[in-house]
């Protein structure tokens, strides 16, 4: 399990993303006192730091020297700041990558791992991966691969993301608009492409033996419905 | 020398009126000696030409200064010769320039502190900001998209505000570096997604892959932000489409936004770059602050990029970036050399 630390004076940030690491499997360190965080991190030897700019009496770019003088672990910068000249301080002061506030929840984790995975590996990767289970159907973010009793799919990655969405959130209902976003990354989705990517979503859970799994919500979205249950 | 002359036509009147009388006193006394007379005449004209010559000479660079138009404030601090004149004007000048500095540096001052408040204002803002877009962000209701659509409003105000009050120190804040067309694109609509899905207009991307300008890509990014946002605010129809693209025009590459939306009126067009403008179209979309398009201007003109804008009521509009200076790609660089 990989332990992060966090550096961030403000206490509901600091809380947040504490709270979405620990979800996502991770072990978390706080820093309290903004003057030792040296201390810290030697003390907690943490495999990846994430590390505001704007700190009480030393700013970030300080802290992140003082670290790259004892580690070579992963730092990223979280920081409001957005200027060209913050994020290439930033990167002249040791650390890896550069995430501007407000940011989501995807992109932090996105860089979290790909942080870990080029510092200690696939292996490292695999230990946090990411897994949601609705009533014995699972689904295998990384591995992109939805099982049920021993049975097992093979998904897209779109096909993964509208599944994720679907069990996260898992009884409620997801709205199109939140599919639509969650699919949207490098190329567009309207609003006949989500239709077919729900079919073959659909496709994929009756190949599970799974049949209207995805329940159409009229005028807001879909939902996940346990149908398989009662019949077992 | 004109104003020398005009400045001192009362002593020239005064002088011919007194010759005229030394000539009409020797008249009238009967002593009517021409000799005598036009040789008195020679020595007041031989005398007052000198005192002319004087007065001009001494203070030639006063007149001289006088007569010229002001065309720098450092002009205020030359030297106006040795003349009593001169050195009077000299520190009058002198003066008045060191007052005038002080005030302007007073108001220099006062400028720069309200734009470093303002920049720190809008990210101290930022922080609970990023703490509602956490917070919201595994809630799924038809409320707390409404108030997601709020948060997004203001964050595109306040980027709004914080690149305008950058706009002062661009010269300090930028970076020219190959820019790639399509990935910025790319990121731009990306950051919007939810407008567009929001509004539920779609945006068409046909930028090619080897596009490559020399820009900042940050102020790009803003001007690109500036130009989807308008065109997905007035686009009417839903599930109307957006459209991004990129062409050659000659040497230049050019980046085009059209949309299919409501158009400007003609007699709008000419004022859109105008700050605080916002026309006809303002008035029907209270959200218009009428600064998006003159930023846009504004950070183009900085970067040397040319805008254009076409635009017809109720067919659409469509705004372009030219670009004049070109990164050959490695491709073409390769094409080229073989």
């Amino acid at each position: 399990m990989s332990t992060i630390m966090i550096v961030e004076d403000d206490p509901k940030i600091n809380q947040l993303l504490q709270g979405q690491l620990v979800k996502y499997g991770y072990e978390t360190v706080n820093v309290e006192n903004f003057e030792q965080v040296l201390d810290v991190f030697t003390r907690a030897n943490p495999d990846l730091v994430l590390l505001d700019v704007n700190l009480p009496k030393f700013d970030g770019f300080y802290w992140c020297r003082q670290i790259r003088l004892v580690s070579n672990c992963p730092i990223l910068f979280i920081s409001a700041r957005e200027s060209k000249m913050d994020q290439v301080m930033a990167l002249e002061n040791g650390a890896d990558d550069y995430i501007t506030k407000p940011f989501d929840y995807d992109v932090v984790l996105a860089k979290i791992r790909s942080q870990l995975r080029r510092a200690y590996g696939i292996y490292a990767a695999q230990e946090s991966e990411r897994t949601f289970e609705v009533a014995g159907l699972r689904l295998f973010l990384e591995r992109m691969e939805l099982t049920m009793h021993g049975e097992k799919v093979e998904l897209s990655k779109k096909e993964a993301l509208l599944l994720e969405a679907l069990l996260n959130q898992y009884p409620r209902v997801v709205s199109r608009e939140r599919l639509l976003e969650k699919l949207w990354d490098e190329q567009f989705v309207d609003e006949n492409t989500l239709n077919v990517y729900i079919t073959r979503v659909r496709g994929k859970l009756k190949e599970l033996g799974l049949d209207g799994a995805i329940e159409t919500v009229r005028g807001s979205g879909y939902r996940l419905k346990v149908t398989w249950e009662d019949g077992q | 020398m004109r104003l020398f002359l005009r400045d001192q036509w009362a002593f020239l009147t005064m002088f011919f009126i007194q010759l005229f009388l030394l000539i009409l006193i020797f008249a009238l006394d009967g002593y009517w000696n021409p000799s005598l007379i036009s040789y008195a005449v020679f020595l007041c004209f031989f005398f007052g030409g000198c005192f002319l010559a004087f007065r001009y000479l001494s203070n030639r660079l006063v007149y001289q200064r006088l007569s010229a138009p002001v065309r720098t404030l450092e002009e205020l601090t030359l030297a106006h010769g040795n003349s009593p004149l001169g050195r009077a004007m000299d520190q009058t000048f002198q003066d008045q320039y060191r007052l005038f500095k002080e005030q302007l540096h007073a108001y220099e001052t006062k400028q720069r502190d309200h734009t470093t408040f303002i920049q720190q204002w809008v990210h101290q803002m930022k922080t609970p900001i990023s703490v509602i877009h956490l917070l919201l962000q595994d809630e799924d209701d038809p409320r707390v998209e409404s108030v997601r659509e709020e948060v997004d409003r203001i964050k595109r105000g306040l980027e709004t505000v914080l690149y305008s009050a950058r706009l002062d120190r661009f010269e300090q804040d930028f970076l020219i570096e190959p820019v790639s067309l399509r990935r910025l694109a790319q990121n731009v609509v990306s950051e919007n997604k939810r407008l567009f899905i929001r509004n539920q207009i779609y945006p068409e991307l046909a930028v090619d892959e080897h596009w490559v300008v020399e820009s900042d890509e940050k102020w790009l990014s803003f001007v690109l932000n500036q130009l989807l946002t308008n065109a997905v605010r007035y686009s009417d129809k839903k599930g109307s489409k957006v459209t991004i693209r990129s062409f050659a025009r000659g040497k230049h590459v050019v980046l085009e936004v059209e949309d299919s939306g409501i158009g400007i009126p003609s007699e709008d067009i000419q004022r859109v770059y105008q700050p605080y403008f916002t026309g006809e179209n303002g008035r029907k979309y209270p959200e218009s602050t009428g600064m998006g398009l003159y930023l846009v201007k504004e950070i183009c003109g900085r970067l040397s990029h040319e805008v254009e804008l076409e635009s017809k009521v109720g067919v659409g509009t469509k705004v372009r970036i030219i670009f004049f200076a070109v990164v050959p790609t490695l491709q073409e660089r390769k094409l080229d050399e073989s």
